[in-house]
């Protein structure tokens, strides 16, 4: 009997090793896709994600109606949405415009890489700086928020006259 | 080299078969940025933000999806008529961009940098919120999605016809 995270770790990379191969079949590890989709001159990669979205809505209906349960958690598929977040249209320009400079996103990157792009390897360094830069900045904030939180604390105390 | 591309609206039917497996199989969405964070957290501890919540753990399912896709595209490249092989060829893009290897080289770094850190501003990236969020119809996703749309077309008609 295999642990819950060995199964997990193993599914998910298999899942990748999929994911990396029908993204590249797909088109949309190779550059003129994306040029041409947004200078609208083939439709490629729209049609892929249109039909891609297509079938998964009518797959997730499905797997809702009839409560399936997941091969690997044992439990009715959690389908967790990603959350509107402050920033999220701000990242999302930032984001749409490193896709329009690169011609790729950070799915079809590793895949790249895979087909030996070389240019995939430093779109890749690329993401771990901005994400890493991401990181940095947060973390920041975080601590910031804290130093104010205990600062706020102590203000109060003393408000109510415990302050000796 | 270039890949054997499948007909769109059947590259299109196997992603979404891909997406609806991956919620039967895994329990929860795919997703391909978020891991570029767990290797953030193994490169350094010292970033708070890459050990807490979602990166408490590290050696997780979304590391090794992120770590499987290459392996994919080896596997694309290897199936594919033409020999596999290395190339800093980007197709129509290299009449636009710099005309030295590093030129190229940083122009693609500044923008894995901005996917990088848009991402994670708008939470997830292509697969995330076009794909899979559009699966399941979650109004944010939509919203970012279309974003992420409407500037790369814009960036790509700066870059292209201007």
């Amino acid at each position: 009997m295999t642990s819950f995270k060995f199964r997990n770790n193993l599914f998910g990379w298999i899942m990748g090793i999929a994911f990396g191969f029908i993204m590249s079949k797909a088109g949309a590890t190779t550059y003129n896709y994306h040029a041409k989709m947004f200078l609208l001159i083939d439709f490629q990669l729209i049609v892929v994600i249109s039909a891609s979205v297509m079938i998964s809505i009518i797959g997730v209906f499905f797997l809702k109606k009839f409560k399936i349960k997941s091969i690997v958690t044992r439990k009715e598929v959690d389908f967790v949405k990603k959350p509107y977040q402050k920033g999220l249209i701000l990242g999302a320009f930032l984001f749409g415009t490193g896709w329009g400079m690169t011609a790729s996103c950070p799915g079809t990157i590793p895949a790249m890489i895979g087909e030996g792009k070389i240019a995939g390897i430093f779109a890749f360094i690329g993401i771990i700086i901005g994400t890493m830069t991401y990181g940095i900045l947060k973390s920041y904030l975080m601590m910031e928020r804290r130093y104010d939180g205990s600062r706020q604390t102590k203000k109060t105390t003393c408000d109510d006259n415990n302050c000796n | 080299m270039e890949v054997l591309v499948w007909e769109a609206w059947i590259a299109g039917v196997v992603l979404g078969a891909f997406v609806m497996t991956h919620f039967w199989l895994m329990g929860k969405p795919a997703g391909c940025s978020t891991g570029y964070g767990n290797l953030c957290g193994m490169m350094t501890n010292r970033i708070e933000f890459f050990q807490i919540g979602e990166y408490a753990e590290k050696n997780n399912s979304k590391l090794w999806f992120l770590l499987g896709i290459p392996i994919g595209g080896l596997l694309s490249g290897l199936t594919s008529p033409e020999p596999w092989n290395f190339s800093f060829s980007m197709g129509m893009y290299d009449e636009i961009l710099p005309q030295t290897y590093a030129g190229k080289a940083m122009w693609v770094m500044l923008g894995g940098a901005l996917l990088g850190f848009g991402a994670r501003l708008a939470g997830a990236c292509t697969t995330g919120h076009a794909l899979v969020g559009g699966a399941m119809l979650n109004p944010a996703s939509l919203l970012a999605g279309a974003v992420f749309f409407a500037s790369a077309f814009f960036t790509t008609q700066l870059l292209f016809k201007t």
